[in-house]
C-alpha cells in the first residue's frame, strides 16, 4: 500500500525534497484551476436562471431582462468567464453574490470557521474511536470481541449520513433533549456542544473504514519479524504497541484519511443541512437552488482548495514518517 | 500474534469508556441549558396558540424565534415579490389599507377611506399622531412619494390600474384620481408592496434606506444576515398603542423541513413557518405543538398547456378532468387541510363560486366518452413536469398518473428540482404540470388576471389558453363595481374554465402553522404571511 501511494505522490525522476514540492505545487495550482473551469461552465450549462428565483414566478419579463442586465447574465457566456477569471486574479475573489449582493470571499469567510471546526471535531473524534476500535480488534484476534468490531463497518457503511444524523436528533436530542436539534450554541463551550452531534455523525462515515486499514496494518506489524524479535527481548506490550506497532501502522490509514478528506467535506456539507448549521455546506445548498452562480464558484474553489492543501499536507507528513519516500 | 498482559488491555477499555463517557456528559449537562435558548418559552398546554383575542392581561415581553426556509435577501417593496421577503417587509412597511385574516379590507394607515360613485376617485384620510419608526411624523407627502415610486419602478406587483394623479388635499388626506375605473384597485392597495416610506427616503440613498429600513410596522430591523438570520425589535413608535407585546422577533433560518419540525418540538423556535401537510397532524398531537390553521389564497392545479398537440384539444382535457377524482385525492392527501376546488378561485376570495360552479366530477365512463370524442380516441402517451422536494406533489403525480392510465392516457412523471422547472414552464415547455396559482390580494381579479388574460406576460399561466369570451369578462369584471353584477360576470366566467379545463382545479389547501402551545393570538393571513402584533408568549 505505501508502494502503490508512494508511485502515486511521487514524480518520477525529482527526487529532491525542493524540486518534488514545486512540482506538486504547480500540480495543486493546474487541478484548481481545472475545478474552476469546469464548475463555471457546467452550473451555467444547467438549467435555471437567477433572475427568475429572484424574482418569482409572477415576474414580467421586462423585470427578468432588467435583473439580468444588473447581474451581467446578459452578456455571452465567453464574456462572463474573462470577467470572471479578472475577478479572480485582480480581487481573489468570485465576485459578488447574485442573490445577496455581499461578496463571496465575505460569505464564505463568515461560513467557514464553523465548518472548519465540524471537520476538525469529527476527525478528532474519528481519530480516536477508530485507534481504540483497531487496537482493541487487532489485540483481541479472532476473539469476540474482534469478530463485533468487525461486524460494524459492514452495518454502518450502509447507512447514508443524513439518516444517521436523523437517527441522533431524534433520540438524543427530540426524545432526551440532551443536545441542541440545530443551530449552533454560543460561546466556544456552546458551540462546541452544539456540534458534538454533527461531528459524532461525521465521524461516523469515516470510522468503519479507518478501523479496517488501522486494524489490518497493525496485525501486520504485530505479526513482523522486529516486534517478535522486541517481545523476545523483554520489551514491555505497552512500549511495543504504542511505540512501535502504532506508529508503523498509522502511516497508511493517515493516508486513507487524507484520501478520504473530499468525502469528509462532502460529509460535512450534507450533515450541516440536516442539523442547521449555518456553514459553508448550507451556503452552497441555498446557493446552486437558487443559482447563485459567483458563491457556487467560490465554494468550489474553497473546497478544492482546501482537498489539494490537505493532500498536500499529508503527502509532506508522510514523507515525514516514513523515511523511505524521502529524496536524496 | 502477539499476546499483550493485562496492564495493556484495561487502559484501552477505559479509553474507550472515557469517550462513550464523554458524550454522555456532555449531552446530561446540556440539558439544563437547552429550554433558556428560547426564553423559557417550554411549559405550555395545548390550548395556547389561537387566533382569537385573548381576554387575560397580555403577557409582555420576550423574544420570538420564527422558523423559516429562506432569509431575506432585499426590503425593496417594489422590486421584490418572493414570499420570504415579503414577509418581512410588511413587518416594517404598512399602506393605508389592509387585509384582515379572512381577507376584508380594513382602513390601517388611512382612519377612513371612500371610493366616488363612478370608481375614479379615491379619498384617504390618515390617521392622527402616526409616527415612523425614527419618531419622524408620516405626511401625505411620504404617502404620496411612495405610490410614484411604485408606479415609476413598476416591479413584479406593478399598480395596475391606470393613476390619473395623486395629490394632497389637505394635510392629512390623500386624493388618488384613476383614467379609468378600476375595481381591484383598493384590494390591490392592500397589498405589502404599497407600503409608506419616507418621503425622498428620509435624506439618504435608495441603497442605504433598504439596508436600514425605515417604516411605520409593528417591527425595526436590528440585525440582518441576508444569508442568514434576521432579527427585529419592537417599534416604539408603533401606531396601536401597546403593541408589539414581544420585545424581539427573529427570523431563524432553518433550510431543512425536518430539522424545523424538530426544532419546533424540542421548543428551539416558537413557530414554524413552513409546515407540510403529511406533518401537521404529528404536530398537532404533540404534548407542546399546535398548529394554527387558515384558509389560503392559493389553488393547486393541474396545468395544461393548450399548445400541445394532446391538450389543445378540449376533449382531451375534459376527459382527463372526469378521469380525476378530486375528491379522494383531496382527502388522501391532505389530511383534512384542504378544500376540494371545483374552482379556480379559493373560496377564501369574494365571488367564488365554488358551490354553485358545474365542475368536471368523477365519472370514468363519461371520461371514456369524451376522450372518444377527441383526435386521440385510444389514448396516447405524454408527460406530466412536476417540481421535485413536494412529497404531496410527488402523490398527486401518481394519483393523476393513475386516473390517466384508466382512460388510456399514459402519463410520464417528469420530476425536476425548482430552478429547472421554472425554467422549462417559463418557456412553455411542457404538456402538463403540477403547480399553485396564488392571489396576491383579496380580489377575484387578482388570480382571474393572471390566469385567463392571454395578453399578460404570462400568457394565460403558461397555458396560452385563449377564449375571447372569457377575456372580454374578464375586463368587463375590472371596470364593474362590486356588487350582483360583478358577481355574475365572475360565476359566468368561472363556468367556463370549469367546461373549457385549460386547468383543472385540485383543491385549495389551508395555510399551517406549527406553533408551540405557549404561543397566544398568532394571526396567519391568508397570503401567508403572519402578524406578530398581538402575540404573547406565555411565560
Amino acid at each position: 500500500m505505501i508502494k502503490s501511494i508512494k508511485s502515486l505522490y511521487q514524480p518520477t525522476g525529482i527526487n529532491t525534497t525542493c524540486g518534488w514540492l514545486v512540482i506538486a505545487l504547480v500540480r495543486a495550482l493546474v487541478v484548481i484551476l481545472c475545478v474552476m473551469t469546469a464548475v463555471f461552465f457546467i452550473i451555467r450549462i444547467v438549467p435555471g436562471d437567477p433572475a427568475k428565483m429572484i424574482l418569482g414566478e409572477y415576474s414580467t419579463p421586462e423585470a427578468i431582462e432588467s435583473m439580468h442586465h444588473t447581474l451581467g447574465l446578459d452578456l455571452p457566456l465567453w464574456e462572463q468567464f474573462i470577467r470572471f477569471v479578472k475577478t479572480l486574479f485582480t480581487q481573489g475573489d468570485t465576485g459578488n453574490s447574485i442573490i445577496v449582493g455581499t461578496s463571496t470571499r465575505e460569505l464564505i469567510a463568515e461560513r467557514a470557521p464553523i465548518t472548519l471546526l465540524l471537520i476538525v471535531m469529527a476527525c478528532v473524534l474519528a481519530i480516536i474511536i477508530a485507534l481504540l476500535l483497531a487496537t482493541l480488534a487487532a489485540t483481541h484476534k479472532d476473539k469476540l470481541l474482534d469478530h463485533l468490531i468487525r461486524i460494524l463497518p459492514t452495518i454502518t457503511l450502509g447507512m447514508p449520513i443524513f439518516w444517521v444524523g436523523l437517527l441522533l436528533i431524534l433520540v438524543l436530542s427530540v426524545r432526551f433533549h440532551w443536545f441542541p436539534v440545530g443551530g449552533v450554541g454560543e460561546g466556544w463551550i456552546g458551540t462546541l456542544y452544539s456540534l458534538t452531534l454533527p461531528a459524532i455523525t461525521v465521524a461516523f462515515s469515516q470510522i468503519p473504514t479507518l478501523v479496517r486499514s488501522l486494524r489490518a496494518q497493525m496485525l501486520e506489524v504485530l505479526e513482523s519479524d522486529f516486534v517478535v524479535t522486541l517481545k523476545a527481548a523483554g520489551i514491555p506490550s505497552r512500549v511495543i504497541l504504542f511505540k512501535h506497532v502504532l506508529r508503523n501502522s498509522a502511516l497508511p490509514t493517515l493516508m486513507l484519511l487524507g484520501v478520504n478528506i473530499s468525502y469528509l467535506i462532502g460529509g460535512t456539507l450534507v450533515v450541516e443541512q440536516v442539523f442547521g448549521i449555518k456553514g459553508i455546506g448550507s451556503l452552497l445548498f441555498t446557493s446552486i437552488a437558487k443559482r447563485d452562480f459567483p458563491v457556487i464558484q467560490g465554494i468550489a474553489l474553497y473546497c478544492a482548495i482546501s482537498v489539494v492543501i490537505i493532500s498536500l499536507l499529508i503527502e509532506i507528513i508522510s514523507r515525514w514518517l516514513d523515511p523511505r519516500t524521502k529524496g536524496k | 500474534m502477539l499476546e499483550l498482559n493485562a496492564s495493556l488491555r484495561k487502559p484501552l477499555w477505559v479509553g474507550t469508556l472515557a469517550v462513550l463517557l464523554l458524550v454522555l456528559v456532555a449531552g446530561c449537562s446540556g440539558s439544563k441549558n437547552a429550554p433558556d435558548q428560547n426564553n423559557g418559552a417550554q411549559q405550555s398546554t395545548n390550548q395556547g396558540a389561537n387566533q382569537s383575542a385573548n381576554t387575560d392581561k397580555p403577557a409582555v415581553g420576550g423574544t420570538f424565534v420564527y422558523g423559516r426556509p429562506a432569509s431575506v435577501t432585499s426590503f425593496d417593496l417594489h422590486n421584490e415579490i418572493t414570499s420570504n421577503n415579503a414577509f418581512a417587509i410588511d413587518k416594517v412597511f404598512e399602506s393605508l389599507v389592509t387585509f384582515d385574516s379572512k381577507g376584508k379590507i380594513v382602513d390601517w394607515l388611512a382612519k377612513s377611506h371612500s371610493i366616488s360613485d363612478d370608481g375614479l376617485t379615491y379619498t384617504f384620510v390618515l390617521r392622527d399622531g402616526l409616527k415612523f419608526s425614527n419618531g419622524t411624523d408620516v405626511t401625505v407627502e411620504d404617502a404620496i412619494f411612495s405610490l410614484q415610486r411604485h408606479l415609476k419602478v413598476g416591479g413584479p406587483l406593478a399598480i395596475a390600474a391606470k393613476v390619473d394623479t395623486i395629490k394632497a388635499k389637505d394635510s392629512k388626506t390623500l386624493v388618488i384620481k384613476l383614467k379609468e375605473p378600476y375595481t381591484p384597485f383598493i384590494s390591490e392597495l392592500s397589498n405589502f408592496s404599497n407600503g409608506i416610506l419616507p418621503n425622498n427616503f428620509g435624506g439618504v440613498s435608495e441603497k442605504e434606506f433598504f439596508k436600514k429600513p425605515v417604516g411605520t410596522g409593528p417591527f425595526v430591523v436590528e440585525k440582518w444576515d441576508p444569508a442568514g438570520d434576521l432579527t427585529f425589535t419592537k417599534n416604539p413608535y408603533y401606531w396601536q398603542e401597546g403593541k408589539p407585546y414581544i420585545d424581539k422577533l427573529v427570523y431563524k433560518l432553518i433550510e431543512d423541513d425536518s430539522q424545523a419540525i424538530n426544532q419546533l418540538k424540542a421548543g428551539e423556535v416558537d413557530a414554524v413557518e413552513s409546515l407540510a401537510l403529511q406533518n401537521a397532524n404529528e404536530i398537532k398531537q404533540g404534548a407542546d405543538t399546535t398548529v394554527v390553521t387558515n384558509g389560503s389564497w392559493v389553488t393547486e392545479q393541474l396545468f395544461f398547456n393548450t399548445l400541445d398537440k394532446h391538450f389543445s384539444d378540449v376533449h382531451v382535457r375534459r376527459a382527463l378532468a372526469l378521469a380525476l377524482d378530486r375528491e379522494g385525492l383531496t382527502k388522501a392527501l391532505t389530511f383534512g387541510y384542504a378544500q376540494t376546488a371545483n374552482s379556480l378561485l379559493p373560496t377564501a376570495i369574494p365571488y367564488n363560486s365554488n358551490d354553485t360552479i358545474k365542475a368536471l366530477n368523477f365519472d370514468i365512463n363519461a371520461a371514456k366518452e369524451e376522450l372518444a370524442k377527441s383526435a386521440f380516441p385510444k389514448g396516447f402517451m405524454t408527460k406530466l413536469l412536476v417540481a421535485s422536494g413536494d412529497s404531496t406533489r410527488a402523490q398527486e403525480a401518481q394519483i393523476i398518473q393513475a386516473a390517466g392510465k384508466a382512460i388510456g392516457i399514459n402519463i410520464e412523471i417528469e420530476s425536476i428540482e425548482l430552478a429547472t422547472f421554472r425554467e422549462r414552464f417559463f418557456a412553455y415547455d411542457f404538456a402538463v404540470m403540477l403547480n399553485s396559482g396564488q392571489a396576491d390580494s383579496p380580489d377575484a381579479n387578482s388570480i382571474i388576471a393572471f390566469q385567463t388574460d392571454p395578453k399578460g406576460f404570462s400568457k394565460s399561466y403558461w397555458t396560452h389558453y385563449t377564449n375571447n369570451e372569457v377575456t372580454k369578462l374578464l375586463y368587463e369584471g375590472q371596470k364593474t363595481l362590486d356588487g350582483k353584477d360583478r358577481a355574475e360576470i365572475y360565476s359566468k366566467l368561472l363556468q367556463t374554465l370549469a367546461d373549457e379545463v385549460p386547468y383543472i382545479p385540485l383543491y385549495y389547501p389551508d395555510i399551517l402553522k406549527g406553533v408551540r402551545s405557549s404561543v397566544n393570538n398568532i394571526v396567519v393571513l391568508p397570503n401567508g404571511s403572519v402578524r406578530f402584533e398581538e402575540v404573547q408568549i406565555k411565560k
